[in-house]
């Protein structure tokens, strides 16, 4: 990683976290993106027992527990760079979340990755949260609750079918940026490509919370 | 951090919650949503004489998302279109004491009485437009 000088020695950096030269460590910089950070490309399929590993191999290194005899400012560089491991690694390790941090990361570059709401999903949450309004609302022990209770279970099993298939979507477009990524290509279809899978990634993510939020109110109001 | 008076008013005494029917004349519908924590908010108003007489909302989410739309309606009943198109997220913001957390909250709001506007807006050109 490109860095200009060691905050303690000045001289010129050439390891990674440390100093080669005094062997101190140094900080990790706010700019980095948490992939650099964890030494990973910007892909999204990750092996998790790989990035375990690196976890583990840096919260060696930047423990505060180790540094408890150093100087104040090697105290502090420590702190900060065991913080920053810590939300690199729970961002990392989440497949879902990694997408989204990749995708904040490269929306800069796609304008408008925002894409129109989707109007007939928010129709149909609105609809599901009336019949739930209403379940909530019935006499537990009436034919009426009963009626609505299977409808609410049979919208369950279609809406998690769909969570489902949505993330199998999403899994598919996981392997493009990747072999994406890998080709390294810089050409005009590269770049189209490319915005491609980050806009459609963006909309099936933004329908998947919808969908999970609305899941998770059906399953707590009639388990 | 707890809720302010006025978002739990809001929250337990929700005004003007309910819909009209979209294609009735004079309504104009807006449909929003915040991906980031997947609250929907629709917010419909009913226009007559380029004067907002009555607004209605319906949403999924948190409680400064309902408290925000429970509000905008408030504020939008009686208003022109061109006073409505002024409401700010800022002013939800000050008059719900929402923290910086539930900002999104009411910037939601803001887009949300936007898109019914609009939408208003483009059903009367239409109406506008058939009638020459």
């Amino acid at each position: 990683m490109a860095r200009s000088m060691c905050w303690h020695c000045q001289s010129e950096m050439a390891g990674e976290y440390f100093c080669e030269r005094c062997v101190k460590v140094q900080p990790v910089s706010k700019d980095l993106d948490y992939f650099t950070c964890m030494g990973f490309p910007r892909r999204l399929t990750i092996d998790p027992r790989q990035l375990e590993t690196k976890f583990y191999e840096l919260s060696r290194a930047f423990h505060p527990d180790f540094y408890q005899n150093k100087s104040a400012e090697e105290q502090t560089i420590s702190l900060g760079n065991s913080a920053m491991l810590n939300t690199a690694y729970r961002t990392l390790r989440d497949p879902i979340q990694r997408a989204e941090y990749l995708l904040d990361l490269e929306a800069g570059a796609v304008k408008d990755i925002r894409t129109s709401p989707p109007a007939d999903l928010f129709e149909e949450i609105l609809e599901l949260q009336d019949t739930l309004d209403e379940y909530r609302a019935a006499d537990r022990d009436s034919g009426a609750a009963a009626t609505l209770c299977a409808k609410l279970q049979s919208e369950r099993t279609t809406l998690e079918r769909r969570q489902q298939d949505m993330e199998a979507s999403l899994q598919q477009l996981f392997t493009q940026w990747d072999a994406l990524q890998d080709r390294g290509e810089a050409t005009d279809r590269a770049r189209a490509e490319r915005d491609r899978i980050l806009k459609h990634m963006r909309d099936i993510l933004s329908n998947r919370t919808y969908v999970k939020n609305i899941v998770n109110d059906l399953v707590a109001t009639i388990s | 951090m707890a809720y302010s008076d006025k978002v739990v008013d809001h929250f337990n005494n929700p005004r003007n919650m309910g819909s009209f029917k979209k294609d009735e004349e004079g309504v104009g519908t807006g449909m929003v949503g915040a991906p980031e924590c997947g609250d929907v908010m629709k917010l419909q108003i009913k226009v007559q004489n380029d004067t907002i007489v009555d607004a209605k909302f319906k949403t999924f989410g948190c409680g400064s998302a309902i408290a925000s739309s429970s509000l905008a309606t408030e504020w939008l009943k009686g208003k022109t279109i061109e006073e409505a198109q002024k409401i700010k997220n800022t002013d939800i913001v000050q008059e719900l004491n929402l923290p910086p957390v539930k900002i999104h909250c009411s910037v939601l709001a803001e887009d949300a009485i936007k898109a019914a506007l609009a939408d208003y807006q483009k059903k009367a050109d239409g109406v506008l437009a058939d009638a020459k």
